[in-house]
């Protein structure tokens, strides 16, 4: 009968050196030939089963079988060589180097085994890209094609390994819905030519369309598998988060008052030479959330970075009550009680190895409050973060635990509760939930909502667009570096009207998109 | 994994290694041992371990040996120093090897000043030292600001750095400031007042600049753990973006931690030159900037462990010193026994099954727990 799967992995445990039990006696059984859907909310413990499976990590304890036979998965490399292909959420791609040299790296072929043969590779590369209906440019870099294309690369570069089971980690986490649709088609297509698939994902109405079966897991531990045709979305929701979540954030009507934030004619040319701002300008009032909604790299974090004082202007003005923020400091800038919750948690949001305590105090740290002259007072800063872990609701066994080793949700509320609770005027909350799990995402939405009606001016940026009309009272659309639209009210919005706004395919007139200065 | 289980791991990963590295010079001993068949060399090696194990504190005749404690202690003094100035720097993320030449310039300008500055008895002392430091600490703003502004490799100048200040010595030495009546190249003697006292007079040079430097590495601990500029270094070191965009000065820390870390090596030279010498006569950067590198990684970067792990560097050199005269192991060998040792104290990975194995268990056991007062608050 074990024939029928072509994994079936057993009573997987896995604990990682911190101590972290990602998975616990997980069983987790795919059959050939079928999508299988692997869902969870961040920091259930889907990556970790599927890097033991790529062989990227190892098991604790527990089995696995390929095709029936129990195979040690020791590297990648064992892994392709059974026939498993991961395509990665962030592209494993070498950027300088061209389609064809990406597909071939690691076996490339050879003229007389010592000169690498480039048009051989070209020609591997078209070979596949027809025979599995997978278009790309073979020749061109890798830099400079698009999201969707790249990931095409990725799945290619699987096949011409000899992978028959494929893993998509998140695979439409960066695919706009057209190439969200495409990518569906092609996974069919692979499915009937008897290719298995394991889909992670947690978008509900994507695992509905194109899967077949699913497992969920929750807190590391398996759910049960489940024939797609036979749950409801309502069901899946409650076996993930183990209840209802509604993603419905009540608020009152905005009552905004004074101007905060003013970004007049902002224009940036980047180190390319591509206009990444044209003429951006928007004002942000005391109690109102502004969103900005857009397909990302549409100028969104050139603008970020200008807020913040992480890059220049070539042209425009950005004042922060009346007071100029352009050529300031983080510190400067802070001190003007601007708060940031960065897009990438990792890199600027926390210091991975330090504790939940040392992160919280970052940007306070030479506050009088938490200092006796020359040193810490270590009783206010014990008792600040000791606050604020309860009150942001951080999962830890202590303020003193490594921050690193807390799942992705938790490491956004360290974030967000250093940088709400630091007496903001102004918040730049940048992809505030990327990523993270539906409960810490519907408390840091409360959240927001909560500050802004408070009377701090939110400015939100996200490319998750029931975030942005949930959660914003005005909304403006930025494609191509330049505002596409503005929308005063958010609550008669649909996707389809935004998403022909997000891609260019309509734009207000320049009088309309003014109204967003509020002049 | 608990506190506990934690310090069991290092109690015996660290005897493990001391085990394996033992085992392993024993069989390099071995290979080189006097006598004519195995037995004989057998029992050569044993005595020779035993010279590097035993001897450093304790007599041929089986009793504790004062002065062979005072000597380790009085061997740890200018590696502490070093070992914490090189602490602060790498826990930033700089690589400043310029704690060797830093400790020389300390050691060559304290002695200036303890030769031809009059000043009244403790005040001399006190002067000497840290105008040495200082000039250090002013010496190492030409590595730090060139790596804050413009991005230069502090490692590379700092490296560099020891270099151009050993061979200026020497050359000021040569020219000018050698005493010429003598028969090598030396200074005049310093002024009677400006010597560290002895804590023991057995001739071990274990001065009272011990004590400062169990001071300095308390007063480091605290800078690092307990105030905002040690924060900053510290969180510099394991995320710099995450430093910049939470509003502080990374430039200035980048400089602030390599100045202290070289006055730290500054001061680690005066109090070494006025506690043990009389004269300033080093010819060649003198070792204790490597060794003290060697000593902050063995203590990983925390300037708590500095102490354990100066002991435990001066006890192995004594050690080492002792076999080579009294066993007749080979100076080469030595080198490669020292390096031994240190390779398996200092592996991330070594034993990091048995860590798994420990961390597996505890987590298990906390998962336990908590099950069970999950049923308990259901019943």
């Amino acid at each position: 009968m074990s024939e029928e799967y072509a994994i079936q992995m057993k009573g997987i445990t896995k604990v990682y050196p911190n101590g972290t039990m990602a998975n616990q006696d997980v069983d987790f059984e795919v059959k050939k030939g079928e999508i299988h859907a692997l869902m969870g909310e961040n920091g259930a413990g889907k990556s970790t089963l599927m890097k033991m499976l790529f062989g990227m990590e190892q098991p604790t304890s527990g089995e696995i079988l390929v095709n029936g036979e129990k195979v040690n998965l020791t590297s990648p490399t064992v892994a392709i060589s059974k026939g498993i292909g991961m395509v990665h959420q962030h592209f494993m791609l070498v950027p300088s180097l061209t389609v064809a040299e990406n597909m071939v790296l690691g076996m490339v072929p050879t003229k007389g085994g010592f000169v690498s043969d480039y048009k051989k590779a070209v020609q591997l590369t078209r070979e596949y890209s027809e025979k599995f209906n997978l278009y790309v440019e073979a020749d061109a870099r890798v830099a400079d094609i698009p999201v969707g294309m790249k990931q095409k690369v990725e799945i290619l570069k699987a096949l011409v390994r000899g992978a028959r089971i494929l893993i998509l980690d998140e695979p439409t986490a960066v695919l706009t819905s057209q190439e969200t649709a495409e990518l569906f088609t092609q996974l069919v297509n692979l499915k009937n030519q008897g290719y298995t698939i394991i889909f992670i994902s947690h978008k509900l109405n994507e695992i509905m369309e194109i899967t077949d079966r699913m497992t969920i897991l929750r807190g590391g531990r398996s759910m049960g598998i489940h024939e797609t045709s036979s749950v409801t979305p309502q069901e899946i929701s409650r076996l993930m988060v183990g209840r209802d979540v509604v993603l419905k954030v009540e608020k009152e009507e905005a009552q905004p008052t004074d101007e905060v934030l003013r970004v007049r004619d902002l224009e940036y040319v980047n180190d390319w030479g591509k206009k990444m701002l044209d003429k951006v300008s928007f004002s942000v009032r005391k109690g109102e959330i502004l969103g900005i909604a857009g397909v990302e790299g549409n100028g969104q974090k050139e603008l970020v970075d200008m807020l913040f004082g992480f890059a220049r202007p070539n042209h425009g003005t950005v004042e922060v009550n009346g007071q100029s923020v352009l050529g300031l400091n983080q510190r400067q800038i802070r001190e003007m009680h601007v708060s940031m919750v960065p897009e990438d948690r990792m890199i600027f949001g926390i210091a991975g190895t330090a504790t939940i305590e040392e992160n919280l105090i970052s940007d306070r740290c030479t506050f009088p409050r938490l200092n006796n002259g020359p040193l810490f007072n270590m009783k206010a800063i014990h008792e600040e973060s000791a606050r604020l872990v309860k009150d942001y609701t951080v999962k830890c066994k202590n303020p003193h635990q490594q921050v690193g080793s807390l799942s992705g949700g938790n490491i956004q509320k360290v974030v967000v509760a250093r940088e709400f609770s630091n007496d903001p005027q102004l918040i730049i909350a940048d992809q505030p939930t990327r990523g993270i799990d539906v409960g810490a995402t519907e408390f840091i939405r409360k959240k927001l909502v909560e500050l802004s009606r408070s009377g701090i001016a939110v400015l939100l940026i996200s490319a998750d667009l029931n975030e942005v009309m949930e959660l914003s009272d005005s909304l403006i659309i930025m494609c191509g570096g330049k505002i596409a639209a503005y929308f005063e009210d958010t609550r008669d919005l649909t996707d389809d009207l935004m998403g022909k706004y997000m891609l260019g395919l309509e734009r207000q007139e320049a009088d309309q998109i003014r109204r967003v200065c509020h002049e | 994994m608990s506190r506990k289980n934690s310090i069991k791991f290092s109690l015996i990963r660290g005897l493990a290694a001391m085990g394996i590295a033992l085992a392993v010079a024993f069989l390099l001993i071995l290979f080189s041992a006097n006598g004519s068949n195995l037995p004989e060399k057998f029992s050569s090696s044993l005595a020779a371990l035993r010279e590097m194990l035993i001897s450093p504190v304790i007599r041929k005749n089986g009793t504790f040996s004062v002065k062979g404690l005072s000597d380790v202690l009085a061997g740890m003094i200018p590696i502490m120093f070093t070992g914490l100035a090189t602490c602060i720097m790498f826990a930033a993320n700089q690589f400043n090897l310029g704690a060797e030449g830093g400790i020389m310039l300390g050691a060559f300008v304290t002695a200036l000043v303890a030769i031809y500055l009059p000043l009244p008895t403790p005040a001399l002392m006190v002067v000497a030292v840290l105008v040495g430091g200082l000039s250090v600490g002013i010496l190492m703003l030409i590595p730090a600001v060139l790596k804050a502004k413009l991005g230069v490799s502090e490692m590379v100048n700092s490296l560099m750095l020891n270099y151009v200040i050993m061979y200026f010595i020497n050359y000021l030495m040569n020219s000018y400031l050698a005493d010429t009546s003598k028969g090598i190249t030396q200074t005049f003697p310093f002024r009677a007042n400006a010597l560290i006292p002895q804590m023991i007079n057995n001739g071990s040079r274990l001065s009272w600049g011990f004590v400062v430097g169990l001071i300095m590495v308390v007063l480091s601990w605290l800078f690092m753990y307990r105030t905002r500029w040690g924060y900053g270094i510290r969180m510099t070191g394991i995320n710099q973006p995450f430093v910049m965009y939470s509003g502080m000065n990374v430039a200035l820390i980048v400089i602030l931690c390599q100045v202290l870390g070289g006055f730290l090596a500054g001061i680690g030279g005066g109090i070494e030159m006025l506690g043990r010498y009389n004269v300033y006569n080093w010819s060649a950067l003198p070792g204790y900037g490597w060794t003290g590198i060697t000593v902050a990684i063995l203590a990983g970067n925390n300037p708590l462990f500095v102490p354990l792990a100066a002991f435990f560097m001066s006890y192995l050199t004594k050690g080492c010193t002792l076999m080579s005269t009294n066993a007749n192991v080979p100076s080469q060998l030595i080198s490669i026994i020292q390096a031994v040792i240190f390779i398996f104290f200092a592996a991330q990975q070594f034993m990091s099954g048995y860590r798994q194995k420990l961390v597996v268990k505890s987590a298990q056991e906390e998962q336990a727990k908590a099950r069970q007062e999950g049923e308990r608050s259901d019943q």
